[in-house]
């Protein structure tokens, strides 16, 4: 067979090749596919607000989050502050006959030693008769080894019950009969923190 | 002048890049038309190299889904539309074939076409009759490498550098390819019809 015999054939061929055609059946596929993937198209055009409502909700968390966490960062500091803060000035109270041990420290200042006084004596009006009758500092009895006593607004009332044996290292003489006794006993303390004055107040 | 303004065009008077446009927008009646311009070459290939038919309209209808799902992957500038469904129902028939060998050349002959009417005698009719089954006989012979090459240069009457975009090789590999595929057929040819007349005497 010549090349040009098979050309011939081939060519034969070709034409009862090209009658062949697709088969009906697939363009019916085709055609439900491609209407399908229309009503897949409009799926997401439909879920747009949806999903631009869920970012707005989204945005919307993360701000408020944001806020909650400035305003507790602010309010932090403040609490840190007022941590920080020197503690107030405490006062003494209305002296009452309570004990009051020397160990418990009481601050200098000389207004709640004028309101101290005034206290006290508002209490000793209401005293009972026994209680000594002195109503100011003059009847503080000054140290022998203090330098004497002096402005009342620079001192202090420390109210201490002590014994009778104790008043020596004061400087101060003490019977026989009351070394062993209990008393309790009013410093009137400078703003060194050295006591200057005693009055014993039973 | 207005009916004709108004007039919408019909699938047969669209490019292939509006059908296809129009089918991913969701246009059944755009698919259809496409299947009815490219189907039958994408069919005709598949069913030449697989030999089944069923094989071959599953490969053609693959074919024409990736059309709607793999749209990016077509680009008008590189070549037209039936080369890229080819080149895709090539590369599946491929991965077809190597997967199972057993369905290939079970061709049914009868769904061929009959041979066209000429003025020969009966023995001339005959005879082409009996060269054109040796042919088709002798192409499913060839290896699948030449046996592409052969249908869609020579019975798809493509150019050869259609080919050369469908198979994704040059245009000079087609050419050696298609020599290579003619002269072995030419080869089967001689021997068939030698013994066919050596049966007659």
């Amino acid at each position: 067979m010549t090349d040009k015999q098979l050309d011939e054939v081939l060519e034969e061929l070709g034409r009862e090749h090209r009658a062949i055609d697709a088969p009906d059946s697939l363009q019916r596929v085709l055609y439900a596919a491609a209407e399908s993937r229309k009503s897949a198209i409009g799926k997401p055009r439909m879920q747009f607000p949806w999903a631009w409502a869920a970012v707005a909700i989204l945005l919307a968390v993360v701000a408020v989050a944001g806020a909650i966490w400035r305003s507790l960062q602010t309010h932090q500091p403040q609490t840190e502050q007022a941590h920080t803060l020197p503690a107030p000035k405490v006062s003494p109270g209305p002296l009452h006959s309570s004990p009051v041990t020397a160990r418990q420290s009481v601050e200098p200042n000389a207004e709640p030693v004028r309101e101290a006084v005034k206290a006290r004596a508002a209490l000793r009006h209401s005293s009972p008769p026994d209680a000594p009758a002195s109503s100011s500092l003059d009847a503080f009895v000054p140290l022998p080894a203090s330098e004497g006593l002096p402005n009342a607004a620079e001192l202090s009332i420390v109210r201490i019950r002590l014994r009778g044996s104790d008043l020596q290292q004061y400087g101060l003489q003490t019977p026989a009969d009351a070394l062993a006794q209990t008393m309790l006993a009013e410093f009137a303390v400078g703003e060194d923190g050295l006591p200057r004055a005693i009055r014993i107040v039973r | 002048m207005f009916e004709r303004l108004r007039r919408k065009p019909l699938e047969s008077e669209l490019t292939d890049e509006e059908l296809h446009r129009s089918a991913l927008a969701g246009r059944g009646e755009a698919i259809a038309a496409l299947y009815k311009r490219h189907g039958g070459l994408v069919y005709r290939f598949t069913l030449r190299m697989s030999g089944n038919e069923s094989i071959a309209e599953e490969i053609t209808q693959e074919v024409f889904l990736a059309l709607l799902t793999q749209m990016d992957q077509f680009d008008a500038a590189r070549g037209s539309l039936s080369t890229w469904l080819c080149g895709i129902a090539r590369r599946k028939l491929w991965k077809h074939l190597e997967h199972s060998k057993d369905a290939l050349f079970d061709f049914d002959e009868h769904t061929a076409a009959e041979l066209p009417c000429t003025n020969d005698g009966p023995a001339e009719l005959l005879l082409r009759q009996e060269a054109v089954l040796a042919v088709r006989a002798g192409m499913d012979e060839l290896p699948p490498l030449l046996r592409e090459v052969v249908i869609l240069c020579s019975l798809e009457e493509m150019s050869y550098e259609q080919v050369a975009r469908i198979l994704a090789v040059p245009v000079g590999t087609v050419r050696s390819r298609l020599h290579r595929a003619k002269a072995r057929l030419a080869g089967l040819l001689r021997t068939e019809m030698a013994d066919t007349e050596g049966e007659r005497r």
